[in-house]
C-alpha cells in the first residue's frame, strides 16, 4: 500500500508538478488542495501519512494551517512539511512549531520524493523506486 | 531513477508548463504594469502588491519547469519589491525583460534541462 501524501498549496502549478513527481517518481499517492481551510479538511478525513504545505497562502497561510493540523485529534500527529520560498524560511522557528522540515522553492521535481523521504526518514531510496515503482515506509 | 520514471515526468512536466505558460506570461505582465506605474510616478500599492506576488509566484514555480535563470531573476524582482523602498525604475525594467527572454526559451534549451538530460 502506498504511502498518501497530502499538498497543500494555492499555486496551481506546485500542486500539479509535486503530485507528478511525487506519484511518479516517488509512487506515493497524492491528494491536493488549495486553501489552508480545504486543506485541513481532507487532512481530517484522508488522514495521510504526510503533508507538504504551502507557507505563504492569503486568507488562511501556512503557519496558522500547521497550528490548526496540530491541535485537531485526526491530524496532531501528521508529519508536515512546510513549501517556502528561500527568502523567508527559517527552519528553527517552523520546526518550533512543529514542523517536521522544510523544503525550498522551486524544488527539484526529480528529486522532491528523496528529500520528502529523507526528511520524513522513511526508508525509500531512488534505487528503490526505480525497481517497484512504490515507496517503503 | 528509472529512465522510464524520469521521461514519464518530464513528459508530465511538458503539459503542465503548456498549460501554465499563459498564466505565467500575465504574471510577467504584472510585473510591466507596475513598472509602467513607477515610471509615470503612479503610486499604487495595489500594483505594488500584485507585482510582488506575481514575483514570488514565478521565482516559486519557474524552476521546476527547468528555468532556473528565469526563477532567479524572478526572485531579485521580489527581493526589490519587498524591502519596502521605491525600486529602481531602470533596474526593475532591465530585470523585467531579462525574464520575460529567459520565459521565452523552452524548458530544453534551459541549462538545468539540458543538465539533467545529459
Amino acid at each position: 500500500m502506498p504511502k498518501t501524501v497530502l499538498v497543500i498549496d494555492d499555486d496551481r502549478d506546485i500542486r500539479e508538478v509535486a503530485k507528478a513527481s511525487l506519484e511518479l517518481v516517488g509512487g506515493f499517492m497524492v491528494i491536493v488542495a488549495g486553501s489552508g481551510t480545504h486543506g485541513v479538511a481532507v487532512a481530517q478525513e484522508a488522514k495521510p501519512d504526510a503533508i507538504i504545505l504551502d507557507l505563504m497562502m492569503p486568507d488562511m497561510d501556512g503557519r496558522q494551517t500547521l497550528s490548526q493540523l496540530r491541535l485537531l485529534p485526526e491530524t496532531k500527529s501528521i508529519p508536515v512539511i512546510m513549501l517556502t520560498a528561500k527568502v523567508q524560511a527559517n527552519k528553527q522557528e517552523l520546526v518550533s512549531e512543529g514542523a517536521a522540515g522544510l523544503l525550498v522553492k522551486p524544488f527539484d521535481p526529480m528529486q522532491l520524493p528523496n528529500q520528502v523521504c529523507v526528511i520524513l526518514g522513511w526508508s525509500v531510496s531512488r534505487e528503490d523506486v526505480g525497481r517497484n515503482g512504490s515507496a517503503k515506509g | 531513477m528509472a529512465p522510464q520514471k524520469a521521461d514519464e515526468l518530464r513528459s508530465a512536466l511538458e503539459r503542465v508548463w503548456l498549460n501554465s505558460k499563459p498564466e505565467a506570461m500575465s504574471r510577467v505582465a504584472t510585473l510591466i504594469r507596475f513598472a509602467e506605474n513607477l515610471r509615470s510616478g503612479t503610486r499604487d500599492e495595489m500594483s505594488r502588491e500584485s507585482a510582488l506576488l506575481a514575483a514570488h509566484r514565478l521565482s516559486g514555480s519557474l524552476g521546476m519547469f527547468g528555468f532556473n535563470e528565469a526563477s532567479s531573476c524572478a526572485a531579485k524582482i521580489e527581493a526589490l519589491l519587498g524591502d519596502g523602498r521605491t525600486p529602481d525604475l531602470a533596474t526593475m525594467l532591465r530585470l523585467i525583460e531579462h525574464l520575460r527572454m529567459l520565459m521565452e526559451k523552452t524548458p530544453e534549451s534551459n541549462g538545468e534541462q539540458e543538465r539533467r538530460d545529459s
